[in-house]
């Protein structure tokens, strides 16, 4: 076990860890953090997706000790305190989430999208959240909610 | 009829019914809140891991666990022997255990399973158990497992002289077959090959067992069956049945494949039996492809005669079906090969004769559309041959086919409302067809096909006379509804329907009613999340729950106001009196009155299947269902002719559910059939290595960066166009919308291939090297760059 | 869950303390980048290092910009004209910011465009341009768990005797599968290894070897630290990939051309690389004579495309219809061609 302090959504976390973790299993079971999810464990999916820095990545092939010193925002830190994300509401409203396994990932990447361009085009939307497989909705409902909240969010 | 999903006006009278809605479990699954099962964490829990097979086909000599049981951290280990009773999701074919027992039938099989302290250890004392194996020649080839006529077989024949490697023939045969064809005026007769396919859910598959010291044993798994686990898990084990309770949490995506009882469930229920302590099982994405259960690779051969008008007059089916170690759901997909064809096309005689073998490879099973995609497939195209050779439109074609509405099929499933015909007016109009069909420019086409499936199975798979589906009501005294739901939220969002129908019978606001679900000890029984079942069924008992409720809340109110209980309407929260928007209260009083007046206030509701919806022969329950849904698509193509890359633009899709309870979540099930199915068509293939290819049984390549399913960038835009035929046994009308919408994906781009460069493409999947191999044949492409298509009758007239 | 072994994790603060790192541990020891490679193969047990070294607290490693003077030792003149600017790129710079720097996008058209179509967008994110050249080469039957190789019966390139393609053959053929090195050979670029004798370059030409098993010239304890290319005028370059999911997909052939012209529009100079073949991008032989002081027209394509099918023979390394992609290779070879001599008007389709 080793000691590993990271800044997960804000919060200034010391956590005890094997040394040879991921990020994603440190968050998970290490943290408590179960938003972020697991569904290949080796980069083919983005069910794990979150945001370090400002970019969206993969964290279940993120060694623990990358994310030292860095900002980890997860699906549990995309609120507004008690508000949620517009896209979170989006996503709710418009059915974008069926299993919701694949969400918090797509919603982390979405929201990287949104934090950087805040009136993308659908096919920038496409583009963005081309390394988040969905293997519910076909997408169609995902691309409406990114889209409606980037109308809630835009000027 | 058709609308994309928008607000509303009320319709028939419906206040929710029919409107977009949120889900019940909307906000939690956008925050992260929502508890799958790998999220929970037991206090004391152990970690557990399955030892698999690396031989296709091998006898079981020796297990040696000393090693491992003496490793630092494990705690238990077990193996076939430890659970040597056989279980099988089809009580007639039992053919698996928990663990091999004498044989391992696939690369994969599970052989011993472990429990320590975390799962490095638990890794590591899987290479400490000694497994001496004696190989045996594996099959393949389902044509060679059939032909075979020694053995060693997969299975013990059942009967001496059977050959064990044969789950299932099915024969049926229904009119005149070789008569219809000999007076056709044209027979057209193909091959057709459907590569396998898997479900791949992005959730693997987890289960944790409890055990507790009173022996009661609880098991948590992310399961679309906790009934039939609940069963199996008791008869298996040797538990009363009494003390086991399953918990299903949410499932992120299952589509078939957790349907049945799996090894992990077994093993984290007798490794906590054995060690006190709560124990994990997560399967690997590598082992969810073997787990498999996905779609059979079917090999066709369809021979269909039409006369010069059109008209179908015969169809004959010789299938085999590739059914990988073990039964499954295997003997239902064999009946499912030939029994599901029958509409919505009227066939005048037919008949189908399938094989289903065993193979060396993980089990097929059930895979949205279960058993009948495959078919639908060759049928489809068969039909596009026959309008191509007839120089009928094609969705002409299909029109005069149509079976109609409130008839018998050739195989005597009672079929009610059928909105067929507005399936293809609506994607037919929608797409543009008559602007496009043989007009677009050599490379771009588009192709159509219909389809049709259950809205659940007539009978559970269990014999018995229970009700399929069952749900509970509560209320408490500040207005709140519980609704206690047997059945599983899987993401098709059956826990949100059961909310939209209390709220609309008894006029509860969503937010006040809370449904408690996937607990076998605090819910009444719902089969399970199969065959498209959920909504008929389980809507239907909760309409009668509700309304038994209702009528307590009427006669108190009633009794108050000094008027006839039916004149007590609920709605938007409250009673009111009907013609006197005066006298009203709000809801929560008229629960109070009601309690006073009854005592604790709940109801039951339960639904079962009508029975005379099907014929008397051997084999003609199933197939039978109280409704079917029905639908079109048409897919739009382009096709990159030096290079066989398939780009598929849009597929319109026109689905007749009966009625959109919810059109958000209608859509999104369209949209989600029909992306899965252009899955299929275009790039997923379950496949094995071959001898010369380094090992015969190996999985090709068992992760979702070589099992390719598309990404954003690869999907079609999704156009769905809901389509309400208003079913006269469905909850206000409902049917399905799960799987029926899947199935002509596959043929519409097949057909939409051929309008493009005339090919056809008779065997999945139309990956690139294929169709550019199909277009380097002799023969390839009935048109060429700068010929015209030849544009056949579009509008019908010849 | 797929679980990493286990190992010791350093973060070194410059170039010279990574490299005494990996020279003290030696053959226990790897470094890591963005880890997109790394660590899937480590969950796979393709490598089990006791000691993880990450570069990526070595501020000097980062960094894009032009430089004023042609790239240390020039390049191997394959491509004509001499080069008084150069870009440096620093090895740990992503994927998607190299994809996105304006200069690259400008000057470096197929380099940007190559890095632009690696894997999906969390990847590129992640994984930078030198873990891109330094990439692992790829094969069916080695990017595999261990379950699955041990069943398999392991390979040459790993744990066993035998190779499943050539099946004879005592040499690994696995693919070279990284987007951006064809591109990085057809521009010259010229790449600096660090190590415990000091820097030394070396042509992106000259880096990889046949041998799948290690297929570059980087000795285990050196550190790719940069990479220069040089910029030129009325140079144009173009790359197109086959794969067959247009996303987290790596290539199934690729094909990387670099052309430079006179102001009369005749090629003054051409290069073409083709990779996803074997362990090493092939670099065609015989385009600068036959386009030289031409036209890039359509039928000078044509010969071209012929010429790059004569020597290109994709393998079953990848499990995708060998013939067919050999049959891709003329239609991309002219696909890229046809952009560069259009000037690069068809940028979209890069992909395809
Ligand atoms: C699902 C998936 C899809 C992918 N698709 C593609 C694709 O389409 N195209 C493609 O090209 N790649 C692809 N990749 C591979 C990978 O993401 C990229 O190649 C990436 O650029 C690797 O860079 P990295 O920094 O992450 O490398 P790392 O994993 O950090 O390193 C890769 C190798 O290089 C060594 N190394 C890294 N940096 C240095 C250095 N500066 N000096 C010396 N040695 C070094 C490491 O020791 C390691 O052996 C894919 C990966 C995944 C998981
Ligand atoms: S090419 Fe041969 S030796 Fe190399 S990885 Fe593939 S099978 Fe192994
Ligand atoms: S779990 Fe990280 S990419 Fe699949
Ligand atoms: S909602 Fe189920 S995988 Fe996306």
């Amino acid at each position: 076990m080793e000691v590993v302090r990271l800044r997960v959504n804000g919060d200034e976390r010391v956590c005890g860890v094997p040394a040879h973790y991921t990020l994603l299993e440190t968050l998970r079971y290490g943290l408590g953090l179960t938003g972020s999810k697991q569904g290949c464990d080796k980069g083919d999916c983005g069910a794990c997706t979150v945001i370090v820095d400002g970019r969206a990545i993969l964290s279940c092939i993120t060694p623990v000790w990358e994310a030292e010193g860095r900002e980890v925002r997860t699906v549990e830190g995309l609120a507004n305190g008690t508000e949620t994300h517009p896209v979170q509401d989006e996503f709710d409203l418009n059915g974008a989430a069926q299993c919701g396994f694949c969400t918090p990932g797509i919603l982390c990447s979405s929201v990287a999208l949104l934090d950087g361009n805040q009136s993308p085009t659908r096919e920038e939307i496409r583009k963005a959240l081309a390394g988040n497989l969905c293997r519910c909705t076909g997408y169609e409902k995902i691309y409406d909610a990114v889209e409606a909240a980037a109308a809630r969010l835009g000027p | 009829m058709n609308r994309r999903n928008g607000p509303r006006a009320p319709r028939d009278g419906l206040n929710t019914i029919g409107r977009p809605m949120r889900k019940v479990d909307g906000l939690a699954k956008a925050t992260g809140r929502a508890r799958y099962t790998d999220d929970i964490r037991l206090p004391g829990m152990l970690h557990g891991k399955i030892l698999r097979s690396p031989h296709p086909h091998a006898r079981i000599v020796a297990i040696d666990t000393s090693r491992a049981e003496a490793l630092a951290g494990v705690h238990a280990v077990v193996t076939g022997r430890d659970m040597p009773t056989a279980y099988g999701i089809i009580p007639w074919t039992p053919d698996e255990y928990p663990l091999c027992v004498d044989k391992v039938r696939y690369i994969g099989d599970g052989v011993a399973a472990v429990a320590a302290v975390d799962e490095d250890t638990a890794i590591a004392a899987l290479d400490l158990i000694d497994v001496t194996y004696e190989e045996l020649p594996a099959y393949l080839d389902p044509h060679e497992a059939i032909a075979t006529e020694a053995g060693p077989y997969i299975h013990e024949p059942r009967k001496p002289g059977w050959n064990g490697n044969v789950t299932k023939v099915v024969k049926l045969e229904f009119g005149d077959v070789d008569g219809g064809l000999e007076d056709a005026d044209i027979v057209v007769e193909n091959d057709y090959f459907f590569e396998g396919t898997t479900h791949t859910p992005i959730e693997p598959h987890c289960a944790i067992g409890l055990a507790e010291g009173n022996g009661k044993l609880t098991v948590w798994s992310a399961t679309q069956v906790p009934h039939y686990l609940h069963r199996e898990l008791a008869r298996v084990l040797d538990v009363d049945p009494a003390k086991v309770r399953v918990i299903q949490p949410p499932v992120g995506g299952a589509f078939g494949g957790k349907s049945e009882p799996f090894d992990l469930e077994f093993c984290v229920a007798k490794l906590s039996m054995m060690t006190g302590r709560p124990v994990k099982i997560l399967y690997t994405r590598e082992e969810v492809f073997y787990a498999h259960r996905g779609r059979h690779p079917f090999h066709m051969r369809y021979r269909t005669g039409a006369t010069r008008e059109g008209m179908l007059t015969s169809v004959d089916a010789e299938i085999v079906l590739d059914g990988g170690a073990y039964a499954s759901f295997g003997l239902v997909t064999t009946y499912y090969s030939g029994q599901l064809l029958t509409a919505p096309y009227q066939m005048p005689a037919y008949r189908f004769h399938s094989t289903r073998a065993y193979t060396n490879k993980p089990a097929c099973g059930p895979k949205r559309g279960h058993g009948s995609v495959q078919p639908r497939f060759a049928i489809e195209v068969q039909l596009d041959r026959i309008a191509e050779c007839l120089s009928i439109d094609p969705i002409e074609l299909r029109r005069r086919n149509f079976i109609g509405s409130h008839t018998r099929t050739v195989n005597d499933l009672r079929v009610t409302s059928n909105g067929f015909l507005e399936c293809l007016e609506e994607v037919e109009r929608a797409s543009g067809w008559k602007r496009k069909y043989r007009r677009l420019p050599y490379g771009r086409g588009v192709g159509v096909a219909g389809s049709t499936y259950i809205t659940g199975t007539n009978y559970p798979i269990y014999p018995n006379e229970m009700p399929q589906s069952g749900v509970q009501l509560q209320v408490d005294r500040s207005g709140r509804v519980a609704v206690f739901s047997g059945a599983s939220e899987i993401g098709q969002g059956v826990d949100s329907m059961v909310a939209y129908v209390v709220a609309e019978e008894l006029g509860v606001p969503l937010e006040h009613i809370r449904v408690l679900a996937g607990d076998t000890d605090f819910t009444p029984v719902d089969l399970g999340a199969y065959s498209s079942r959920v909504t008929f069924m389980l809507g239907n008992a909760c309409i009668e729950a509700s309304r038994k409720l209702k009528a307590k809340v009427q006669e108190a109110v009633a009794e108050a106001w000094e008027a006839k209980p039916r004149e007590v309407l609920l709605a938007g929260g409250w009673a009111v009196r009907a013609g006197d928007t005066g006298t009203s209260m709000p809801l929560r009083e008229a629960f109070n009155l009601a309690e006073t007046k009854f005592g604790t206030l709940g109801a039951t509701g339960s639904y079962n299947t009508p029975k005379d919806v099907h014929g008397s022969y051997r084999g003609a329950t199933i197939g039978a269902s109280p409704a079917y849904s029905f639908t079109a698509h048409v897919a739009e193509v382009e096709v990159d002719p030096e290079t066989g890359f398939v780009t598929v633009d849009k597929i319109w899709i026109a689905h007749d559910c009966g009625r959109a309870l919810n059109p958000v979540l209608v859509a999104g099930q369209m949209e989600g059939s029909a992306y899965m199915g252009f899955a299929e068509a275009i790039m997923e293939e379950q496949i094995f290595k071959s001898a010369n290819q380094g090992r015969e049984g190996l999985h090709n390549a068992p992760s979702l960066l070589d099992y390719r399913i598309p990404t954003s960038l690869d999907t079609p835009a999704l156009e769905s166009l809901i389509v309400e035929s208003i079913d006269p046994e469905g909850p206000y009308g409902a049917k399905e919308a799960g799987e029926g919408p899947l199935h002509p994906s596959i043929p519409a781009i097949a057909n939409a291939i051929y309008d493009a460069v005339g090919v056809r493409m008779d065997a999945l999947p139309f990956s690139p090297p294929r169709v550019w191999r199909a277009l380097q044949a002799p023969d390839g492409g009935r048109w060429a760059p700068g010929r015209a298509k030849e544009v056949v009758g579009v509008g019908g007239s010849q | 869950m797929l679980r990493l072994p286990p190992f010791r994790y350093h973060r070194p603060g410059t170039v010279e303390e990574a490299i005494s790192l990996l020279a003290r541990f030696g053959e226990d020891a790897l470094p890591i980048a963005g880890g997109t490679d790394l660590m899937p193969n480590m969950k796979h047990r393709l490598f089990t290092p006791a000691h993880v070294v990450s570069l990526n607290g070595i501020a000097a490693m980062r960094g894009i910009g032009a430089v004023n003077g042609p790239p240390p030792a020039s390049g191997n003149g394959r491509v004509s004209r001499a080069a008084d600017r150069h870009l440096r790129i620093g090895a740990l710079e992503t994927l998607a910011d190299v994809s996105r720097h304006p200069l690259v996008r400008h000057h470096l058209t197929g380099l940007a465009d190559a890095a632009g179509l690696v894997a999906g967008p969390q990847l590129r994110n992640m994984g930078t341009i030198g873990g891109n050249v330094c990439l692992d080469t790829r094969c069916t039957y080695y990017n595999q768990t261990e379950f699955w190789r041990d069943a398999l019966g392991y390979c040459l390139k790993k744990d066993g005797t035998v190779c499943h393609v050539t099946r004879v053959g005592r040499k690994c053929v696995a693919a070279h599968s990284a987007d951006t090195p064809p591109n990085l050979i057809a521009l010259d670029a010229m790449l600096t290894l660090a190590g415990p004798d000091g820097t030394r370059e070396i042509t992106a030409a000259d880096f990889f070897v046949t041998d799948g098993i290690w297929n570059t010239r980087r000795a285990r304890d050196e550190i790719l630290t940069e990479i220069r290319i040089p910029i030129v005028e009325r140079r144009r370059s173009a790359y197109r990939k086959l794969r067959q999911r247009h996303s987290i997909d790596f290539p199934l052939l690729s094909v990387a051309v670099v052309a430079d012209f006179a102001d009369d529009e005749t090629v003054a100079g051409l290069a073409g690389v083709v990779s996803a073949l074997g362990a090493r991008p092939r670099v065609l032989a015989g385009w600068g004579e036959m386009a030289a002081g031409e036209r890039l027209s359509g039928d000078l394509i044509e010969a071209l495309a012929g010429r790059a099918w004569s020597q290109c023979r994709p393998l079953d390394n990848i499990i995708v219809d060998p013939e067919w992609r050999r049959a891709m290779v003329p239609v991309y070879v002219r696909r890229a061609l046809g952009e560069v001599a259009g000037g690069g008007g068809l940028r979209e389709g890069a992909g395809e």
